[in-house]
Protein backbone atom coordinates (compact mmCIF):
# COMPACT_ATOMS: atom_id res chain seq x y z
CA UNK A 1 0.00 0.00 0.00
CA UNK A 2 2.86 2.42 0.78
CA UNK A 3 4.89 1.50 -1.97
CA UNK A 4 1.67 2.01 -4.39
CA UNK A 5 1.40 5.43 -2.99
CA UNK A 6 5.13 5.87 -3.57
CA UNK A 7 4.63 5.15 -7.07
CA UNK A 8 1.46 7.22 -7.24
CA UNK A 9 3.65 10.54 -6.24
CA UNK A 10 6.58 9.63 -8.23
CA UNK A 11 4.04 9.08 -11.17
CA UNK A 12 2.42 13.11 -10.59
CA UNK A 13 5.76 14.63 -10.21
CA UNK A 14 7.05 12.99 -12.99
CA UNK A 15 4.10 14.83 -14.54
CA UNK A 16 4.90 18.14 -13.54
CA UNK A 17 8.42 17.23 -14.06
CA UNK A 18 7.77 16.83 -17.54
CA UNK A 19 5.04 19.23 -18.43
CA UNK A 20 7.71 21.98 -17.45
CA UNK A 21 10.11 20.92 -18.85
CA UNK A 22 7.47 19.94 -22.33
CA UNK A 23 6.58 23.17 -22.59
CA UNK A 24 9.39 25.82 -21.71
CA UNK A 25 11.83 23.45 -23.55
CA UNK A 26 10.35 22.83 -26.83
CA UNK A 27 8.74 25.79 -27.98
CA UNK A 28 11.65 28.60 -28.57
CA UNK A 29 11.06 29.67 -31.95
CA UNK A 30 14.72 28.47 -33.54
CA UNK A 31 13.45 25.20 -33.46
CA UNK A 32 11.44 25.12 -36.26
CA UNK A 33 13.01 28.26 -37.81
CA UNK A 34 14.77 26.43 -40.31
CA UNK A 35 12.69 26.84 -43.53
CA UNK A 36 12.65 28.39 -46.64
CA UNK A 37 16.39 28.48 -47.41
CA UNK A 38 17.87 31.15 -50.05
CA UNK A 39 14.62 33.29 -49.07
CA UNK A 40 16.60 35.96 -46.61
CA UNK A 41 16.99 39.11 -48.48
CA UNK A 42 20.23 39.39 -49.89
CA UNK A 43 21.54 43.08 -49.82
CA UNK A 44 23.87 42.85 -52.88
CA UNK A 45 21.35 42.72 -55.92
CA UNK A 46 18.55 43.80 -53.91
CA UNK A 47 20.25 47.85 -54.01
CA UNK A 48 20.01 47.39 -58.82
CA UNK A 49 17.09 45.08 -58.97
CA UNK A 50 14.22 47.49 -57.72
CA UNK A 51 11.57 46.04 -54.61
CA UNK A 52 11.60 42.44 -53.72
CA UNK A 53 8.85 40.08 -52.63
CA UNK A 54 9.49 38.03 -49.07
CA UNK A 55 7.82 35.36 -47.88
CA UNK A 56 6.59 34.59 -44.71
CA UNK A 57 5.42 31.24 -43.63
CA UNK A 58 2.84 30.83 -41.36
CA UNK A 59 3.09 27.00 -39.78
CA UNK A 60 2.76 25.38 -36.71
CA UNK A 61 1.77 28.63 -34.95
CA UNK A 62 5.11 30.50 -35.90
CA UNK A 63 5.69 32.67 -38.07
CA UNK A 64 8.84 31.49 -40.27
CA UNK A 65 11.18 33.41 -40.49
CA UNK A 66 9.82 35.28 -37.41
CA UNK A 67 12.63 38.11 -38.29
CA UNK A 68 13.18 39.42 -41.65
CA UNK A 69 15.61 42.46 -42.62
CA UNK A 70 13.79 44.49 -45.84
CA UNK A 71 14.22 47.57 -47.81
CA UNK A 72 12.15 49.89 -47.81
CA UNK A 73 9.56 49.23 -50.75
CA UNK A 74 10.13 45.85 -50.67
CA UNK A 75 6.69 43.46 -50.35
CA UNK A 76 6.77 40.46 -47.85
CA UNK A 77 3.83 37.95 -48.28
CA UNK A 78 2.45 36.10 -45.33
CA UNK A 79 1.50 32.29 -46.25
CA UNK A 80 -1.27 30.91 -43.83
CA UNK A 81 -0.02 27.14 -43.66
CA UNK A 82 -1.36 26.76 -40.37
CA UNK A 83 -4.63 24.61 -39.51
CA UNK A 84 -6.34 27.66 -38.40
CA UNK A 85 -6.74 31.20 -39.11
CA UNK A 86 -4.18 33.88 -38.32
CA UNK A 87 -3.34 37.18 -38.49
CA UNK A 88 -0.69 40.68 -38.96
CA UNK A 89 -0.95 43.04 -37.13
CA UNK A 90 1.83 46.05 -36.00
CA UNK A 91 1.92 45.38 -32.02
CA UNK A 92 2.39 48.77 -30.67
CA UNK A 93 0.02 50.99 -32.17
CA UNK A 94 -1.98 48.64 -34.64
CA UNK A 95 -1.42 50.91 -37.01
CA UNK A 96 -1.83 48.19 -39.38
CA UNK A 97 -3.38 44.41 -39.99
CA UNK A 98 -4.40 42.02 -42.18
CA UNK A 99 -7.29 41.23 -40.56
CA UNK A 100 -8.26 37.07 -40.07
CA UNK A 101 -6.49 35.53 -42.68
CA UNK A 102 -7.48 31.62 -43.39
CA UNK A 103 -6.00 28.80 -43.01
CA UNK A 104 -4.33 28.01 -46.63
CA UNK A 105 -4.74 32.20 -47.65
CA UNK A 106 -2.08 34.19 -47.48
CA UNK A 107 -1.39 38.66 -47.08
CA UNK A 108 0.64 40.39 -48.63
CA UNK A 109 1.95 44.32 -47.75
CA UNK A 110 4.72 46.47 -48.89
CA UNK A 111 6.70 47.68 -46.17
CA UNK A 112 8.22 51.28 -45.18
CA UNK A 113 8.84 50.99 -41.61
CA UNK A 114 10.22 48.78 -39.55
CA UNK A 115 7.54 46.79 -37.36
CA UNK A 116 7.12 44.75 -34.48
CA UNK A 117 4.28 42.74 -35.38
CA UNK A 118 1.73 39.86 -33.89
CA UNK A 119 -0.94 38.00 -34.23
CA UNK A 120 -3.66 39.01 -32.31
CA UNK A 121 -6.22 36.10 -32.44
CA UNK A 122 -2.97 34.02 -30.76
CA UNK A 123 -1.28 36.87 -28.68
CA UNK A 124 1.89 34.42 -28.62
CA UNK A 125 2.57 34.34 -32.14
CA UNK A 126 5.23 37.25 -32.44
CA UNK A 127 7.26 38.41 -35.92
CA UNK A 128 9.54 41.32 -36.62
CA UNK A 129 10.27 43.07 -39.93
CA UNK A 130 13.77 45.95 -39.85
CA UNK A 131 13.85 48.22 -42.89
CA UNK A 132 17.47 48.65 -43.48
CA UNK B 1 18.14 12.29 -21.98
CA UNK B 2 15.95 10.32 -24.81
CA UNK B 3 16.04 7.64 -22.09
CA UNK B 4 14.91 10.40 -19.52
CA UNK B 5 12.36 11.49 -21.86
CA UNK B 6 10.98 8.01 -22.21
CA UNK B 7 10.82 7.54 -18.70
CA UNK B 8 8.92 10.61 -17.79
CA UNK B 9 6.80 10.22 -20.90
CA UNK B 10 5.38 6.25 -19.62
CA UNK B 11 5.41 7.61 -15.56
CA UNK B 12 3.09 10.27 -17.82
CA UNK B 13 0.97 7.61 -19.33
CA UNK B 14 1.31 5.72 -16.04
CA UNK B 15 -0.47 8.48 -13.85
CA UNK B 16 -3.05 9.37 -16.45
CA UNK B 17 -4.23 5.65 -16.18
CA UNK B 18 -4.10 5.54 -12.46
CA UNK B 19 -5.83 9.07 -12.33
CA UNK B 20 -8.83 7.71 -14.51
CA UNK B 21 -11.92 6.51 -12.56
CA UNK B 22 -12.73 4.32 -15.79
CA UNK B 23 -11.23 1.36 -15.25
CA UNK B 24 -13.19 -0.03 -18.62
CA UNK B 25 -10.08 1.70 -20.62
CA UNK B 26 -6.97 0.66 -18.99
CA UNK B 27 -4.26 -0.97 -21.14
CA UNK B 28 -6.59 -1.30 -24.16
CA UNK B 29 -5.33 0.24 -27.37
CA UNK B 30 -7.71 2.93 -28.99
CA UNK B 31 -9.14 2.17 -32.16
CA UNK B 32 -9.14 5.26 -35.08
CA UNK B 33 -12.91 5.66 -34.68
CA UNK B 34 -12.10 5.76 -31.22
CA UNK B 35 -9.74 7.87 -31.41
CA UNK B 36 -11.26 10.21 -33.83
CA UNK B 37 -14.25 10.56 -31.43
CA UNK B 38 -11.94 11.46 -28.48
CA UNK B 39 -10.33 14.17 -30.87
CA UNK B 40 -14.09 15.70 -31.55
CA UNK B 41 -15.11 15.58 -28.14
CA UNK B 42 -12.05 17.18 -26.85
CA UNK B 43 -12.41 19.69 -29.11
CA UNK B 44 -16.20 20.24 -28.25
CA UNK B 45 -15.23 20.22 -24.39
CA UNK B 46 -13.49 23.63 -25.05
CA UNK B 47 -16.30 25.41 -27.11
CA UNK B 48 -18.75 24.74 -24.87
CA UNK B 49 -16.50 26.65 -22.05
CA UNK B 50 -16.14 28.98 -24.93
CA UNK B 51 -19.76 29.66 -25.08
CA UNK B 52 -20.11 30.24 -21.13
CA UNK B 53 -17.35 32.95 -21.16
CA UNK B 54 -19.05 34.82 -24.10
CA UNK B 55 -22.21 34.82 -22.09
CA UNK B 56 -20.49 35.53 -18.36
CA UNK B 57 -17.74 37.46 -19.20
CA UNK B 58 -16.94 40.92 -19.52
CA UNK B 59 -13.34 40.90 -19.63
CA UNK B 60 -12.07 41.71 -23.26
CA UNK B 61 -8.55 39.35 -22.75
CA UNK B 62 -10.52 37.17 -21.61
CA UNK B 63 -13.56 36.87 -24.29
CA UNK B 64 -10.76 37.41 -26.93
CA UNK B 65 -9.45 34.22 -26.15
CA UNK B 66 -12.60 32.54 -26.00
CA UNK B 67 -13.60 34.00 -29.15
CA UNK B 68 -9.92 32.27 -30.26
CA UNK B 69 -10.72 29.13 -28.47
CA UNK B 70 -14.28 28.78 -30.33
CA UNK B 71 -13.02 29.11 -33.60
CA UNK B 72 -9.34 27.27 -33.71
CA UNK B 73 -11.54 24.04 -31.62
CA UNK B 74 -14.40 24.44 -34.32
CA UNK B 75 -11.44 24.54 -37.15
CA UNK B 76 -10.07 20.83 -35.61
CA UNK B 77 -13.30 19.75 -35.70
CA UNK B 78 -13.84 20.56 -39.26
CA UNK B 79 -10.76 18.85 -40.43
CA UNK B 80 -11.38 16.23 -38.41
CA UNK B 81 -14.49 15.53 -39.59
CA UNK B 82 -13.38 15.94 -43.20
CA UNK B 83 -9.94 13.76 -42.81
CA UNK B 84 -12.68 10.52 -41.38
CA UNK B 85 -15.36 11.28 -44.35
CA UNK B 86 -12.56 10.63 -46.81
CA UNK B 87 -11.00 7.93 -44.93
CA UNK B 88 -14.70 6.49 -44.45
CA UNK B 89 -14.32 6.06 -41.22
CA UNK B 90 -17.28 6.77 -38.36
CA UNK B 91 -16.04 7.83 -35.28
CA UNK B 92 -16.86 5.77 -32.23
CA UNK B 93 -18.14 6.45 -28.75
CA UNK B 94 -15.62 4.88 -26.20
CA UNK B 95 -14.40 4.62 -22.35
CA UNK B 96 -12.27 7.08 -23.18
CA UNK B 97 -14.20 10.03 -25.13
CA UNK B 98 -17.02 8.90 -23.09
CA UNK B 99 -14.94 10.26 -19.68
CA UNK B 100 -14.16 13.46 -21.34
CA UNK B 101 -17.63 13.84 -22.22
CA UNK B 102 -18.93 13.39 -18.55
CA UNK B 103 -15.79 15.62 -17.23
CA UNK B 104 -16.37 18.30 -19.78
CA UNK B 105 -20.37 18.55 -18.41
CA UNK B 106 -19.12 18.33 -14.92
CA UNK B 107 -16.60 21.94 -15.91
CA UNK B 108 -19.54 23.28 -17.93
CA UNK B 109 -21.80 23.17 -13.88
CA UNK B 110 -18.79 24.68 -12.43
CA UNK B 111 -18.46 27.49 -14.90
CA UNK B 112 -22.04 28.14 -14.88
CA UNK B 113 -22.34 28.41 -11.23
CA UNK B 114 -19.61 31.38 -10.57
CA UNK B 115 -20.78 34.62 -9.71
CA UNK B 116 -19.43 37.49 -12.14
CA UNK B 117 -16.80 38.23 -10.47
CA UNK B 118 -14.91 34.50 -9.65
CA UNK B 119 -15.64 33.50 -13.41
CA UNK B 120 -12.86 34.66 -15.01
CA UNK B 121 -10.49 33.45 -13.25
CA UNK B 122 -12.19 29.72 -12.97
CA UNK B 123 -12.71 30.11 -16.78
CA UNK B 124 -9.04 30.74 -17.19
CA UNK B 125 -7.43 27.95 -14.79
CA UNK B 126 -9.66 25.82 -16.10
CA UNK B 127 -8.25 26.52 -19.69
CA UNK B 128 -5.09 25.93 -18.60
CA UNK B 129 -5.43 22.21 -16.64
CA UNK B 130 -7.71 21.12 -19.82
CA UNK B 131 -5.08 22.32 -22.30
CA UNK B 132 -2.79 21.05 -19.85
CA UNK B 133 -4.39 17.70 -20.24
CA UNK B 134 -5.87 17.48 -23.62
CA UNK B 135 -1.83 17.71 -24.84
CA UNK B 136 -0.91 15.08 -22.76
CA UNK B 137 -3.66 12.83 -24.23
CA UNK B 138 -3.08 13.60 -27.92
CA UNK B 139 0.62 13.40 -27.40
CA UNK B 140 0.93 10.07 -25.19
CA UNK B 141 -2.36 8.25 -26.03
CA UNK B 142 -3.95 9.51 -28.88
CA UNK B 143 -1.08 9.94 -31.63
CA UNK B 144 1.14 6.81 -30.41
CA UNK B 145 -2.21 4.99 -31.04
CA UNK B 146 -3.21 6.10 -34.30
CA UNK B 147 -2.56 3.19 -36.87
CA UNK B 148 -3.66 5.60 -40.02
CA UNK B 149 -0.82 7.94 -41.31
CA UNK B 150 -3.33 10.76 -42.20
CA UNK B 151 -5.12 10.64 -38.88
CA UNK B 152 -1.64 10.49 -36.72
CA UNK B 153 -0.51 13.48 -38.51
CA UNK B 154 -3.56 15.69 -38.31
CA UNK B 155 -3.29 15.04 -34.56
CA UNK B 156 0.62 15.93 -34.72
CA UNK B 157 -0.42 19.06 -36.33
CA UNK B 158 -3.14 19.93 -33.60
CA UNK B 159 -0.18 19.93 -30.80
CA UNK B 160 1.38 23.30 -31.76
CA UNK B 161 -2.10 24.93 -32.15
CA UNK B 162 -2.38 23.60 -28.54
CA UNK B 163 0.40 24.51 -27.34
CA UNK B 164 -0.29 28.01 -28.06
CA UNK B 165 -3.45 28.12 -26.64
CA UNK B 166 -1.90 27.16 -23.44
CA UNK B 167 0.58 29.61 -23.65
CA UNK B 168 -1.60 32.56 -24.12
CA UNK B 169 -3.89 30.72 -21.66
CA UNK B 170 -1.30 31.48 -19.09
CA UNK B 171 -0.73 34.69 -19.86
CA UNK B 172 -4.38 35.84 -19.14
CA UNK B 173 -4.07 33.66 -16.19
CA UNK B 174 -0.87 36.06 -15.10
CA UNK B 175 -2.58 39.15 -15.23
CA UNK B 176 -5.52 37.68 -13.10
CA UNK B 177 -3.08 37.07 -10.77
CA UNK B 178 -1.23 39.96 -10.29
CA UNK B 179 -5.09 41.85 -9.76
CU1 LIG C 1 -2.59 33.29 -34.96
Amino acid sequence: MISFFILKWRGIIFTYLFLSFFLFGCTRPEDNAINEPGKNPSAIDSEKSGPELHTIEISEMKFHPDQINVHKGDTVIWKNNDIVAHCITEENTKAWTSSKVPAGASWKMVVNTSANYFCAIHQVMKGKITVE
Amino acid sequence: MKQFRKVIAAAIVYSVILAAPVSAQKTSKLTDPEIASAAVVANQGDIGFAKIAKQKSKNADVLKFAETMATDHQSVIDQAVALVTKLKVTPKDNAFSRKLTSDAAKTRKMLQSKSAKTFDKAYIDNEVAYHKGVIAAVENVLIPQASNQELKSLLQNVVPTLKAHLEHAQMVQKMFSKK
